[in-house]
């Protein structure tokens, strides 16, 4: 009952502002982190991206373990378009153990990662995404030269079953690239929660 | 929310078509048996709703509800509980009478890759328990994920009964829960859902043989009171309440034969479908004749108490008859086993547990207009709300001035109901408990008396089984203290050998000292990440490190009488 009034809020906020939705079309900076080649990855080494699909995930959770391969390929498809795939891990290494960055590295080997796997040790990225869940997906797209989170939430609709899967990510990158807005720029993300160090 | 709408609309539909697709089999959950269990927490999913994503559920060996633990009465037993969750939370034996400091409430917090190892002798007699986790301001989320499972107790005295006990054939355990599932197919973490589940099977069905059958019915919900009874109203016995047998089985009849079972609560019931095969019947809860002020008995229709289930009648499980097993059960005994309850008379004292609204309490920080609390003050972890001496017969009076209902849980002990509001308790609520509902401005007196478990330090817990209001502060805490042990704390040396070190598979702690002993060892990596949490261990065997790998480990042990910790440094090779 307590939330009644915040409900109460957010119904009037709603009615005031209609569907304008003030979490998406937020602007987030370039960032660099380190990838598993040891390399340091940075937004701004890509000069030709029109965009990013960005990828919160880790090593130990469960549902993020069943995306790999479209994580692959959506780095395939979207890479020829210009718009690389990159995926962050934001996870606090001091808690978990199985999220260093050695076991990163054994991961991406071993599951044949064709997209950069970056830390971000710091958990500074994570926080400007505001990254929730692994895995929880978006999509950043370059307009006056300020990168625009232009999609946040789930990758698709069945985690289990790929192939009955509709990828909001494609529907949304497929947008943007014909010059459409993103018909549906914020589903809910859901998985392991990142939990941040204040 | 509101995919559940769409879901209550398929199962009005499904139970409208009553074809069999329509259903679930009723996930029967796996058992373990013998001395030594092994507990794994993790987050994993589940295909919970028939089309789209899967959801995220917390589960236990890797299925979502844990497994059943069977133990027999008498012994030891040794639990390995290991969190692989990403968060911490803790494991509460419902029902178990056992040490506080093995208990699993929210002081016994386990972090994110920590083994806890509690153990203990089982005293209990044959019953059913449970156990779920118990982390202060997350047990409503954590419970609503699903970690949790049955305990069934054996002894002699149940053994020695004609009684059905073939697990999940004429012996079904059923956890009656309801959820809401938001848009995305994932839980909602609100007190009350829109989804009838059996032991996390939506529109569950199951095969009973045409025979007398076991059903152990659990109401493992984070708000609701479900108000039991059968399609067909027939009539039933309840051999059992929350902490074992009645003296003889009751028959529940009538016109409209009904029990409630409110969270936390558990009841065990002989149901006789001897001579029906071929036909079905639904349990049902039949909240419809329930008050605004039971939980569940509430018609919100907005806001975080709406619910599709409020104040309705819905069917919680189709149960199909099906031939009768070799060896049927076809008769009722007349009597089950002799209960022997503290007597009023030897009650040291009555202690007075008020249930109340928040409203206009000052010491209380506002909460909101219907925040709940026990003893007109919100939970503290730092306050121990009474001491009971060791062996003390006691009378609970609960006194509600609450507006709404209270299933009240108590750790340590079963119970005996006194009286509700002046007048012997239903019938059906006479076995011993462990959950008693406080309705709203009523007063219900029990009789309990708290042996064999002395402990000044960790305290055992009292508090509404409403995991929300649990989460938001009603609650307190109990310890049992041995008066003849007190004086003995002093500050002197606590001389402790460590060997080998560096070591290997197992590490040995020798007190020089043999009057003293460990109350509590903690073994923490380089990082300060704790790896195991062994209350009490028994240390002449050492203790086993063979999980930890090569590295600079922490040992701090602190000692039993004086509570001073000594923390030494290990090599592990």
């Amino acid at each position: 009952m307590k939330s009644t009034l915040a409900i109460g809020v957010c119904i009037l906020f709603i009615f005031v502002f209609g569907s304008f939705n003030l979490t998406l079309e937020k602007r987030v900076d370039n960032f660099t982190l380190r990838n598993v080649n040891g390399k340091n990855v940075s937004t701004q080494d890509y000069k030709d991206a029109k965009g990013f699909i960005v990828i919160f995930t880790c090593n130990h959770c469960p549902f993020a373990k069943l995306y790999t391969n479209r994580f692959n390929e959506l780095n395939t498809k979207y890479s020829n378009f210009n718009v690389p795939l990159i995926a962050i891990n934001s996870m606090d290494t001091l808690m978990y153990e199985e999220e260093t960055f050695e076991l990163m590295q054994q991961k991406a080997k071993k599951e044949k990662f064709n997209f950069p796997y970056l830390q971000d040790l710091t958990q500074a990225v994570g926080k400007l995404f505001e990254a929730q869940h692994t895995p929880m997906a978006f999509v950043i797209w370059k307009e006056n030269n300020e990168w625009i989170i232009k999609y946040k939430g789930a990758v698709d609709d069945n985690g289990a079953h790929p192939k009955l899967a509709n990828s909001y990510i494609s529907k949304a990158v497929d947008e943007l690239l014909v010059g459409n807005p993103v018909s549906n720029s914020e589903t809910e993300s859901f998985g392991c929660a990142i939990f941040y160090r204040k | 929310m509101r995919n559940s709408l769409l879901i209550l609309g398929l199962i009005i539909l499904f139970n409208s078509n009553a074809s069999a697709q329509s259903y679930n089999t009723l996930w029967i959950p796996d058992t373990l048996t013998g001395t030594n269990f092994n507990l794994t927490i993790k987050d994993t999913f589940a295909q919970i709703v028939n089309t789209g994503n899967q959801t995220i559920t917390g589960g236990i060996n890797g299925k979502f509800w844990g497994p059943t633990l069977i133990i027999n009465k008498g012994d030891l037993v040794n639990m390995n509980v290991q969190n692989d969750l990403n968060d911490s939370t803790t494991i509460h034996w419902h029902g178990m009478h056992l040490p506080a400091v093995m208990d699993g409430g929210p002081h016994q917090i386990i972090p994110p890759g920590t083994l806890w190892q509690p153990y203990w002798e089982v005293k209990n007699q044959a019953s059913t328990l449970w156990y779920h986790p118990h982390m202060h301001e997350m047990s409503q989320e954590q419970i609503t994920k699903g970690i949790g499972g049955f305990i069934i107790v054996r002894d002699a005295a149940e053994a020695a009964l004609a009684l059905p006990r073939k697990y999940g054939v004429d012996d079904i355990p059923i956890a009656i829960t309801d959820r809401d599932f938001n848009t995305q197919n994932q839980f909602s973490i609100v007190p009350y859902g829109d989804s009838i589940m059996a032991n996390m099977t939506l529109r569950a069905q199951y095969s009973v043989p045409a025979q007398y059958v076991r059903l152990r019915l659990l109401n493992g919900a984070i708000e609701t009171s479900y108000n039991l009874g059968f399609s067909d109203n027939r009539s039933f016995y309840i051999i059992g309440t929350d902490g074992g047998l009645l003296a003889a089985p009751l028959l529940i009849n009538g016109a409209t034969p009904r029990f409630l079972l409110s969270a936390g609560e558990r009841v065990e019931i002989l149901v006789n479908f001897s001579g029906q095969a071929g036909s079905s019947v639904f349990l049902k809860a039949y909240n419809q004749s329930l008050g605004n002020f039971i939980p569940g008995g509430e018609s919100f229709p907005n806001g975080p108490f709406a619910s599709f289930l409020g104040h309705t009648n819905y069917n919680i499980v189709k149960l199909n008859v099906t031939n009768a097993t070799a060896n049927p059960i076809t008769s009722v005994p007349t009597s089950l086993v002799t209960n022997t309850y503290p007597l009023e008379q030897d009650a040291a004292l009555t202690r007075i547990i008020t249930l109340s609204d928040s409203t206009g309490v000052t010491s209380v920080p506002i909460l909101g207009p219907n925040a709940f609390i026990l003893g007109h003050q919100l939970f503290n972890f730092n306050t121990i709300n009474h001491s009971i001496p060791l062996n003390q017969t006691e009378v609970w009076e609960l006194k509600s001035t609450s507006i709404f209902g209270h299933p009240f849980h108590i750790h340590d002990v079963e119970f005996k109901i006194l009286t509700i509001n002046g007048a012997t308790a239903p019938t059906y609520q006479q076995g011993w408990k462990d959950v008693v509902l406080v309705e709203g401005g009523k007063t219900v007196r029990f009789i309990a008396k708290f042996d064999d478990y002395a402990d000044a330090t960790h305290p055992f817990m009292y508090h509404c089984h409403i995991a929300l209001h649990e989460d938001e502060g009603m609650m307190g805490q109990f310890v049992v203290t041995d008066i003849n042990s007190v004086n003995e704390i002093s500050k002197e040396e606590i001389p402790i050998t460590l060997f080998p070190n560096p070591a290997h598979d197992k590490l040995f702690v020798e007190f020089k000292n043999q009057a003293q002993s460990a109350y509590y060892v903690s073994i923490k990596d380089f990082l300060g990440r704790t790896k195991l949490m062994l209350p009490q261990p028994y240390l002449k065997d050492g203790i086993d490190i063979s999980t930890l790998v090569k590295g600079v480990y922490t040992i701090s042990i602190m000692e039993k009488a004086s509570k001073q910790v000594v923390t030494k440094t290990f090599i592990v090779n």
